[in-house]
């Protein structure tokens, strides 16, 4: 059943992304080692003279954590070595922001949030976002398609932090419908009211990702490849034939542009790490973006590394998903 | 003279490309005009009064009056006017963006090209760079860099930072479309002629870039403004000074949105979002006049 080229080609992939990984904490190595060298002292600096009162041996285990990461300590390769070390396993010391947690426990415990929030949007925008591109591309001299058109002209290029800030306007202020911020629901966990109070919480910042995503990026690139399928002489032909519509939506058009599509899904769902941050922290939604927005105000280095560190990993991991299940989904692709 | 005549057949080229987009394409039109018009309000910022950097120079939350300029758009809870406020922060914005835009649209488009004639060795060295670039996810590097520089930051630099996550994509599309430039015939006509690398750069496929290189460079605005927005949000811009970003910060530092002061808050973010549209407009406008087959 498994044949020698697909063991080949898995191994070969896995080899590759193994040397992503290393080049990309590399380059993250040399940036930050790039940086000048009495840079940790500022950044102490700057942290006391806002004026927070800091727990002194957590200073000492921060400048310790900070002069290992900028590469400040023991020879080149053994700076190397104690970095990757940090990166690979996300260990960047003790958390500022509830001190003796570590870093990387605080980023573990906010992770669910955020993953389930983004799982859900990402998937049903993809979803809802390429049957409208598509339809609304077939269909395109009805009123309907020219209305959804001038909205995903107008939604995609506004960033969806800023989209954020307009629904907490709207439905926070103006109509005080959905919570302005708040943190994890009270209740206990296996309960129909933690739930309810899970959905309430994360309406808007759902939302809010929703909109720009399902009416503008996926529906616009659903609609560009759609124009590419129609525009080829198989389908040409098959509307010569007189195949109804429905069955060249289905047949012709769904299937060429869902192979891009699922491609682009996968890759956005590996940036789910390094993904909606911001709308986190503007809705202060208990996930990594809220985590991320504490940690830049106290400047917390353990806490974003490890969120850079894990939407690195995040999105090479899906990149080689892609690559691993591609051959199983496109028949043109066999393994090489 | 022969210097003169070239530059007015340039300039003449210019515009007339320029009057062909025009008409082409509404979008154009549409995302032109509208960021034009923002262009004259930051515009405005050359008349600065001096005292507009000074807080509680205005009595506070001062609702907008069209008495004037000072409190056209109202006051802040600092006692700063709105207006001033607002036309430096585009200014600065455009500026942090035209930072960005001459440094990645232009290294992009550099690292693509050299990778894209000379293959080989250095083909392989500068794509390897680029695709782990490209792995390392934009904005959490971004957010990492500008904490670590925050103590030393300054609009230049911020630029360059943004330029460091926006460089990579151009730079393997450029690399896409100069491979399959290199081996038309009249390329081979001009090295077999003795036309060094540099020249054949310069006058024989740069010409073909040059459309790809102008939306991309819309793009670059866009995304550079967009992700000074995005750091200023968590708080990581420059703070002191006025951006389109910083303003929403310190917008949401001091709760606008909750005491009601909704002329402190409106105004970027408006400003965002018809900046946004424009450019994107712009940008898509130019695609259809360059891809006829987007007109559909």
């Amino acid at each position: 059943m498994v044949s020698k080229p697909l063991i080949q080609y898995l191994i070969g992939r896995i080899i590759t992304y193994v040397a992503t990984l290393f080049a990309a904490f590399t380059i993250i190595f040399l940036l930050l080692k790039a940086m000048p060298t009495s840079i940790v002292d500022l950044i102490i600096e700057s942290m006391r003279a806002t004026g927070a009162v800091y727990d002194p041996q957590a200073l000492i285990q921060l400048r310790e954590a900070l002069y290992e990461i900028f590469g400040l300590k023991g020879s080149l390769l053994e700076q190397y070595v104690t970095f990757l070390r940090r990166f690979l396993t996300m260990d960047f010391g003790p958390s500022m922001i509830s001190f003796p947690t570590p870093a990387k426990e605080l980023v573990v415990r906010y992770i669910p949030w955020t993953v389930g929030l983004l799982t859900f949007t990402t998937v049903l925008s993809w979803i809802v976002g390429n049957f409208l591109g598509t339809l609304a591309t077939l269909f395109r001299k009805s009123k309907a398609s020219k209305v959804l058109q001038g909205m995903a002209l107008t939604l995609y290029p506004i960033p969806y932090y800023i989209l954020a800030l307009i629904l907490i306007f709207l439905f926070a202020y103006i109509l005080p419908v959905f919570p302005i911020g708040g943190g994890a629901p009270t209740a206990p966990l296996i309960s129909l009211e933690f739930w309810k109070q899970v959905v309430y919480r994360s309406f808007l910042p759902a939302i809010s990702i929703i909109l720009p995503s399902m009416f503008g990026w996926w529906f616009l690139s659903s609609s560009t490849l759609t124009l590419n399928v129609l525009s080829e002489d198989y389908y040409m032909y098959g509307e010569l034939r007189g195949l109804p519509k429905s069955y060249l939506f289905k047949k012709y058009v769904l299937r060429n542009i869902l192979l891009p599509q699922t491609t682009a899904l996968a890759l956005s769902l590996g940036g789910i790490f390094g993904g909606a941050l911001l709308t986190e922290a503007v809705f202060a939604y208990p996930g990594l973006g809220l985590l991320l927005y504490r940690a830049v105000g106290s400047g917390d280095y353990g806490v974003a590394l490890s969120i850079l560190s894990l939407s690195i990993i995040g999105i090479s991991t899906a990149t080689l998903i892609i690559d691993l299940i591609y051959p199983l989904i496109d028949p043109r692709v066999r393994y090489r | 003279m022969a210097a003169l005549s070239r530059t007015r057949i340039a300039t003449s080229t210019i515009t007339g490309a320029f009057s062909r987009v025009w008409r082409t394409s509404r979008k154009f039109r549409i995302g032109f005009t509208i960021f034009v018009a923002l262009l004259c309000l930051g515009a405005f910022s050359i008349a600065t009064p001096s005292y507009y950097k000074n807080w509680y120079y205005f009595r506070k939350d001062t609702p907008p009056q069209l008495t004037s300029l000072d409190f056209l758009l109202g006051i802040t809870t600092n006692g700063r006017s709105v207006f001033w406020i607002l036309v430096n922060a585009i200014i600065n914005s455009l500026a942090i963006a035209a930072v960005t835009t001459l440094i990645a649209a232009h290294l992009g488009l550099f690292i693509g090209m050299v990778a894209g004639i000379r293959g080989g060795w250095v083909d392989k060295v500068l794509m390897f760079v680029t695709d782990t670039f490209v792995t390392i996810p934009g904005f959490p590097l971004l957010y990492v860099m500008s904490m670590v520089l925050r103590p030393m930051l300054t609009m230049p630099l911020l630029g360059l930072l943004i330029s460091l996550t926006s460089w990579p994509w151009p730079a393997r599309q450029v690399r896409a479309i100069v491979l399959s430039l290199r081996e038309r015939d009249y390329i081979t006509v001009a090295r077999l002629s003795g036309m060094g690398t540099g020249k054949i750069l310069a006058s024989e496929i740069f010409p073909h870039l040059l459309g790809w290189h102008l939306i991309n460079s819309t793009n670059t605005v866009l995304y550079s403004i967009g992700s000074e927005a995005g750091l200023a949000i968590l708080g990581l811009s420059i703070l002191q000074e006025d951006t389109l970003g910083t303003m929403i910060y310190w917008c949401q530092h001091y709760g606008a949105l909750y005491r009601g002061i909704w002329w402190w808050i409106a105004p970027p973010i408006i400003a965002l979002i018809l900046l946004f549209i424009s450019l994107y407009l712009i940008s898509a406008g130019l695609q259809e006049y360059f891809n006829p087959r987007l007109r559909g």
